[in-house]
């Protein structure tokens, strides 16, 4: 598939994630204990055989950009393609931040017009599944679609848990030959059951022609002011593809705590990581170390981590101590984050390198966790 | 070709012949260590520790795996555009071409590799050790000391003595006598297998051993007596660390527990001086609801359900609920199956311990399970067993 690009646009700070994401994009989440969310969009696009992917930085990309480097991780570093970050272009009028797609869209058309494939696939970096890409754009070339989008059946399940964010969701009316009919932007009660993922395939010349039409019409939206209009007027063959594996879309605490903790399931780690590899900077960590007292229960703990005390239900990530006599019970705790003796913590997010001094006690609610922000001394 | 002023030769031909089944299909430098490493790992990071950028990695017995693994180098940030890793194995001559067939010899072959980056000193190194060591520093004291030679020793028990190359040296560290496995030790300063030469004087040994048809081109054999002999300036360079041999099965077990020690003999998570692996991209291990493990060592992609204790386990191991697995060694993407025990146990890659089998003994010498193998249901291997397919084969055979 050596014909397909790939767009990643990292969306901005979403106030729904609090404190996780004051300081970084949500792209560059950190999640299931050694990962961050763009992992997963990368991997997807490398596995579907993806060999040249841009990934639009908004203001806060230096996480971003640290995590990412040359794209070694991904085999995105070749002399031809690769990875390429590309940052946000500051002008007087723009200060460091898009105002959606289409803004970013047009000012990367130097590189949209540098890079030699004819299909883009544009994708969102806000989401994790594990999945290639090459149904969807066999799926595209056979029906000869201008634009395919990639959707799922919102499950009642999933409707729960993002309840609470009626901003930027996209509901697609797909008939029963995949021809998109109708669509709803941000709908406050959504009549359609098909949520976009945020993912879509078209012709690299195609995008840049709908961007700069919509962007010279002051335009900011892409679903609603390019592709609405497109599927009203059926000017453009606009066709829907299901994906029917685990998908989530993380925007909240609650969603974010909720997905960490599903990684616990057997058949979620099964579809999220044994079907295609996942791909993420490695670190070089030790193996995790068990001690004499340790005791482990459901949890799923990376490399570098010590553990000394009682860990249940939790996601550890790289480089986590636990002390003596500690208990952590349906806890995230990030990468170096220090748990002390005797500290007792049940529903709580601990971001990097947060240190948790003896004896303390912080006691969460299963609906809204505790989040303690980076590099805090409690 | 920029010039470098050191490049490090890895001898990684040999067959390990002591490991028994582990080096049957697999090159001793790339026997799994430690829960995410290979042997070679600790050289190949030492060296780029110590800012040797160039390394030439000579092979010979069953270089695949060894090949895969090192790749381009880019693990061990290798990967250069000027210097990097390079695997050597023999190759064809205009007038002959034929496997290495010593050390010294190993190294002849590949003189014009050598020559490209036209090195001040040379650091030879094996692929069998367990250690840390900035080879700089001891390349500094072989520059400091004007020595042609710099031998890196470690003080070692009177009585394993024997069962070194032992250097004699005089109050200032110059190496008067080299013995090796000397019945009667008169010191107990053990090589450790890692030199530093000029090289241009190594250039001309070489050149002179390999015209002498009785010589059997080997470095402690011929190279360092010969040089000896002409009484070069040959110095030892002490070394007082961790360092371990991992050539048998005791001894590569022995390392392997050393590592769950408090505090740990052999300290893999100090980052001034890390010890880097190529990733096997699998996710962080899970402990299910019933597992316990205590004293031990997991890595990514475990999934353990049973019951493990004082053990090392590699990538991708998973343990079966009703399992235990007890002061073993277990390597990557093994299956140990419900009911099954695993004690005082070496376990190699991709095997399957199917339900109720018994690996080892809770005394006695360390059992081993070859790479690949699928252990029937109910098979029982005793204490200091050796056993893969071929021998399961044979045994239903009879």
């Amino acid at each position: 598939m050596y014909d397909v690009m790939g767009i990643v646009y990292t969306s901005k700070d979403n106030l729904n994630l609090r404190e996780l994401t004051t300081n970084r994009a949500v792209a560059a989440l950190p999640v299931a204990g050694r990962y961050r969310i763009i992992d997963f969009t990368l991997s997807n696009l490398v596995n579907s055989g993806v060999r040249n992917v841009g990934v639009i930085a908004q203001k806060n990309y230096h996480s971003l950009m640290d995590h990412l480097g040359s794209g070694k991780d991904w085999d995105l570093h070749t002399r031809n393609n690769g990875l390429f970050i590309l940052p946000p272009f500051l002008t007087r009028e723009n200060g460091g931040e898009y105002s959606g797609l289409i803004e970013a869209l047009r000012a990367n058309f130097d590189y949209l017009r540098r890079s030699r494939q004819p299909y883009v696939i544009v994708t969102n970096s806000d989401y994790v599944c594990n999945t290639s890409f090459e149904p969807m754009i066999e799926a595209h070339m056979k029906n000869g679609a201008d634009i395919t989008m990639m959707y799922i059946k919102v499950r009642p399940e999933h409707l729960e848990f993002s309840s609470s964010v009626t901003s930027n969701h996209t509901y697609l009316d797909v008939a029963g030959d995949g021809i998109v009919k109708d669509i709803e932007v941000n709908p406050n009660a959504a009549n359609f059951r098909n949520l976009s993922m945020n993912v879509f395939i078209i012709k690299r010349t195609l995008l840049m022609h709908l961007v700069d039409q919509a962007a010279s019409r002051g335009a900011k939206d892409f679903d609603s002011e390019i592709l609405r209009p497109y599927i009203e007027s059926q000017a453009l063959k606009i066709m829907g593809f299901e994906f029917t594996g685990y998908f989530r879309r993380i925007e909240t605490i609650k969603g974010y705590f909720k997905f960490n903790l599903d990684l616990l399931d057997a058949d979620v780690r099964q579809e999220l990581f044994a079907t295609r590899p996942v791909y993420t900077k490695t670190r070089d960590d030790a193996p995790a170390l068990y001690r004499t007292g340790a005791s482990v229960k459901n949890s799923l703990v990376a490399d570098g981590c010590v553990i000394e005390g009682s860990v249940e239900n939790c996601v550890l990530f790289r480089g986590v101590h636990v002390g003596r006599g500690a208990k952590i019970k349906d806890c995230i705790v990030m990468q170096d984050s220090y748990v002390e003796d005797e500290v007792e913590m049940e529903n709580v997010i601990l971001d990097k390198e947060v240190t948790v001094r003896a004896h303390g006690r912080l006691i969460g609610q299963r609906q809204y966790p505790i989040v303690i922000g980076k590099n805090v001394t409690l | 070709m920029t010039k470098k002023r050191c490049i490090a030769m890895l001898l990684a031909g040999g067959q390990g012949s002591r490991l028994g089944l582990l080096t049957k299909i697999n090159a001793k430098p790339a026997v799994p260590f430690g829960g995410k490493y290979r042997i070679i790992d600790f050289p190949l990071s030492n060296c780029t520790n110590s800012h040797i950028d160039t390394v030439g990695v000579l092979t010979q017995y069953q270089p695949l795996e060894l090949n895969r693994y090192i790749g381009n180098g880019a693990p061990w940030d290798l990967d250069m555009s000027n210097g990097g890793v390079f695997v050597l194995p023999p190759y064809m001559k205009a007038k002959s071409g034929e496997w290495y067939r010593g050390t010294a010899n190993a190294i002849y072959q590949n003189i014009s590799f050598i020559e490209q980056y036209d090195p001040e000193y040379v650091l030879i190194l094996s692929g069998d050790h367990i250690y840390k060591m900035d080879y700089n520093r001891m390349l500094q004291a072989h520059i400091d000391k004007k020595a042609d030679v710099t031998i890196a020793v470690r003080p070692v028990p009177m009585e394993v003595a024997p069962s070194f190359g032992i250097m004699n040296t005089d109050a200032s560290d110059r190496i008067v006598e080299f013995e090796e496995k000397p019945k009667k030790p008169k010191s107990n300063l053990a090589s450790m297998g890692v030199y530093i030469f000029t090289w241009k004087l190594l250039r001309e040994y070489l050149i002179a051993d390999e015209a002498n048809p009785k010589s059997s081109n080997d470095f402690g054999k011929n190279i360092i007596p010969n040089m000896l002999g002409d009484g070069k300036v040959m110095m030892a360079y002490r070394f007082e660390d961790y360092w371990k041999d991992v050539g048998t099965i005791a001894s590569l077990w022995e390392a392997n527990m050393d590592l769950l020690k408090i505090p740990p003999e052999f300290d893999l998570t100090d980052d001034r001086w890390s010890i880097y692996a190529r990733s096997p991209v699998m996710p962080p291990h899970f402990i299910g609801a019933n597992a316990t493990v205590e004293h031990s060592m997991l890595t990514e992609g475990c999934e353990i359900y049973g019951e493990v204790n004082d053990s090392v386990l590699f990538a991708g191991v998973t343990v079966e609920e009703g399992a235990i697995v007890e002061d073993s060694v277990i390597m990557p993407n093994t299956r140990i199956a419900a009911g099954a025990v695993v004690r005082r146990a070496i376990v190699a890659e991709n095997c399957v311990i199917s339900r109720d089998c018994i690996v080892g003994e809770a005394e006695g010498d360390i059992a081993l399970i070859g790479q690949d193998t699928v252990l029937p249901q109910g098979y029982v291997v005793g204490a200091g067993k050796q056993i893969d397919n071929s021998v399961i084969s044979g045994k239903e055979a009879e």
